[in-house]
């Protein structure tokens, strides 16, 4: 190795031996010639002096070998052209000679030692630039890729409106915030990261309260947060956020940051709102059109209050108009009219409330009163088919939080399925409406019949839409029942009864729940 | 039995709670004593059908709907003048029941002097 690199490395010329050699031999003929010039201007003897330049000058350039030839030439040059010198100049002589040829290979040696340490070195160096470039070139390498990444990553972030963020706690601001934050918040990116006073005011009014409830919650657990909110931007646009937030904390377990993401759910909370609105315009379409079948009962139900206010009326009449009238009778009759009459007024309006159109409306409502206002509007209809309604209502049920008008909807509808499972049948007619808790804060509402039963083989089949086993049905009440229990967040399913006969059993939560 | 006879009970069968008081009250008002029943099962249970002078009767009830009743006291050789008062009375009800001997097959509401007429024609017959 280190041959390989002095020998590629050395600063010395590397010449042929002959030229080497020769230059011991040229030198120390130049010392000569030079000293004989001297001798013939009679000027002072310095064959010494120029000897001794030939042998460093052959020491430098030519090597040690060949400065040991020069020195051992000059030694024989002064012998014959010199003799005139005493002995012990002569001894003299020949020892300066050897003194300086060894002082001349110690020089040499040093040299060469520096050489091959210079060399070393720059080989070190040569190495270590070499690396540094790899490194530049590694770096950049990186970088491109990080460009690439940081381009994807925003990409990402435009197409699914998900931006993201940095935020100390201590100072409340921002320390990072991608281009689609500025987006989505609609902030010039150009006039750097707004204050946060600046970025409250773009929160919905009406949402900063819960905004900044989840965010001080988070903080005071250092725990993760998540809110959904919309923004106000300043041209009236409304957007819906939803956004996540991580706790970052340092090393002695001190919260310092949070970082995120907000996600523009604008769309999808429009795609939802108009699901909503396609569910309950369907959902209006089928209680109408089940209002329909029961039209004749229904007629029969107010007219039969109001017939008995007819007849109530009269009788009033007959003893008012006596000889001597009996007000205690025609008050009596008067007082069953304000009661025939009220009658007849509630039913109109249940009825009326079932054929109204509007947004689903959440309240507290009380199951077992649903399915009793249900049960007397059917009165006349089970009457029709000579059905016998019994309920078992569970008193200790707990309220839940629903539309009433589309739990009314599911109990009507699964009330006619029994009664038209039953009306061509033989043998006893019962629908049986039970109400019970249920585990898991649910109630329970069954519906049984003793009709034909559900379809065989078919019978996971019912709920789809469109299957129908009547000549005129639309085959959707069983869906869209089933589709407002789950709205509700519960659960609708039928089973054999025994010994014969349908039964449907829908759970409900009782905690306020499910809808969003 | 003799002064049973002479009271000439009228008896109205209907599961509608308002149609019943409204029944009874205008006999009352016209001073016919009447007894109501919620149900052609009660009505058969009470044993005041052969008391009956004359039986205002719903059609369709829970149960035993009126038609059924009238054959029930038809089978028992208790033939009581029937007034049938109904809202979902069709010509084809109309004449089964009038051939199985009701006296008036009545739509609510009804005319209630037409009603008392009925009732006193029977009571008379």
């Amino acid at each position: 190795m280190t041959h390989m690199v002095t020998g590629k490395w050395t600063a010395r010329p590397v010449a042929s031996a002959a030229l080497r050699y020769g230059l011991a031999f040229a030198s120390v003929v130049v010392a000569l010639g030079l000293a004989r010039i001297f001798l013939y201007f009679h000027l002072p003897q310095p064959f010494a002096a120029f000897a001794l330049s030939a042998i460093a000058i052959t020491f430098w350039y030519g090597g040690t070998k060949p400065g040991i030839v020069a020195a051992v030439l000059a030694s024989i040059v002064r012998y014959f052209d010199w003799s005139e010198v005493g002995a012990v100049s002569r001894v003299l002589y020949d020892l300066v000679f050897v003194i300086f040829a060894l002082l001349m290979i110690g020089v040499n040696r040093a040299r060469s030692e520096l050489e091959v340490r210079v060399a070393q070195r720059t080989a070190e160096l040569t190495r270590a630039n070499e690396d540094l470039s790899l490194e530049i070139a590694e770096r950049k390498r990186a970088e491109e890729k990080l460009r690439q990444s940081e381009a994807y990553l925003a990409e990402a972030q435009k197409l699914t409106h998900t931006g993201s963020w940095v935020w100390e706690v201590a100072g409340r601001c921002a320390l990072h915030l991608s281009e689609e934050w500025y987006r989505i918040y609609g902030f010039d990116p150009e006039e750097g990261m707004p204050a946060w006073d600046k970025r409250l005011q773009r929160i919905h009014p009406d949402d900063r309260a819960k905004w900044q409830q989840a965010i001080d919650q988070a903080i005071s657990e250092k725990s993760d947060y998540e809110v959904e909110f919309r923004l106000l931007l300043p041209d009236g646009k409304v957007r819906h956020l939803h956004t996540v937030g991580h706790p970052v904390l340092d090393a002695s377990g001190n919260l310092v940051q949070f970082v995120g993401s907000s996600t523009d759910i604008t769309e999808r909370k429009q795609a939802e709102e108009a699901l909503r609105q396609a569910q309950s315009d369907l959902a209006h379409v089928s209680r109408v059109t089940t209002m329909g079948e029961l039209t004749a009962s229904l007629a029969h139900e107010v007219n039969q209050p109001i017939a008995a206010a007819i007849t109530d009326a009269n009788t009033c009449l007959r003893w008012l108009n006596r000889d001597h009238p009996d007000v205690e009778e025609a008050r009596e009759a008067a007082s069953r009219m304000v009661k025939d009459a009220t009658r007849a007024a509630e039913i109109v309006s249940r009825t009326r409330l079932l054929f109204k159109k509007g947004t689903p409306q959440w309240e507290l409502v009380d199951i077992n009163e649903i399915i009793r206002e249900m049960v007397a509007l059917m009165r006349s209809e089970v009457t029709r088919y000579s059905i016998s309604v019994r309920t078992e209502l569970a008193e200790d049920i707990p309220q839940l939080t629903g539309d009433r008008v589309q739990l009314q909807q599911v109990l009507m509808n699964l009330m006619i399925n029994a009664i038209d499972a039953m009306k061509d049948g033989d043998g006893t007619r019962e629908l049986a409406v039970k109400s019970q808790r249920a585990e898991n804060e649910q109630l329970m509402v069954s519906i049984s019949d003793t009709g034909v039963g559900l379809p065989p083989q078919q019978a996971d089949q019912i709920f789809n839409a469109f299957f129908t086993t009547k000549p005129h049905g639309t085959g959707m009440g069983l869906r869209i029942s089933r589709s407002i229990i789950e709205s509700h967040g519960g659960r609708l399913w039928a089973a054999d009864n025994s010994p014969r006969g349908a039964s449907f059993h829908l759970t409900l939560p009782v905690e306020a729940e499910a809808h969003e | 039995m003799a002064t049973q006879a002479k009271v000439k009970l009228v008896a109205i069968v209907d599961d509608d709670e308002l149609m019943r008081g409204a029944l009874q009250g205008l006999l009352k008002a016209v001073g016919l004593p009447s007894r109501a029943f919620a149900s052609a099962e009660e009505f058969l249970k009470s044993g005041q059908q052969h008391q009956t002078a004359c039986l205002i009767a719903d059609i369709r009830m829970p149960g035993m709907s009126g038609l059924e009743l009238q054959a029930q006291l038809n089978a028992e050789h208790c033939r009581i003048p029937t007034i049938f008062i109904t809202a979902h009375g069709d010509t084809k009800m109309r004449l089964q029941a009038l051939r199985a001997g009701a006296v008036e097959f009545m739509a609510k509401p009804f005319d209630d002097e037409v009603l008392l007429e009925n009732v006193r024609a029977a009571l008379d017959s």
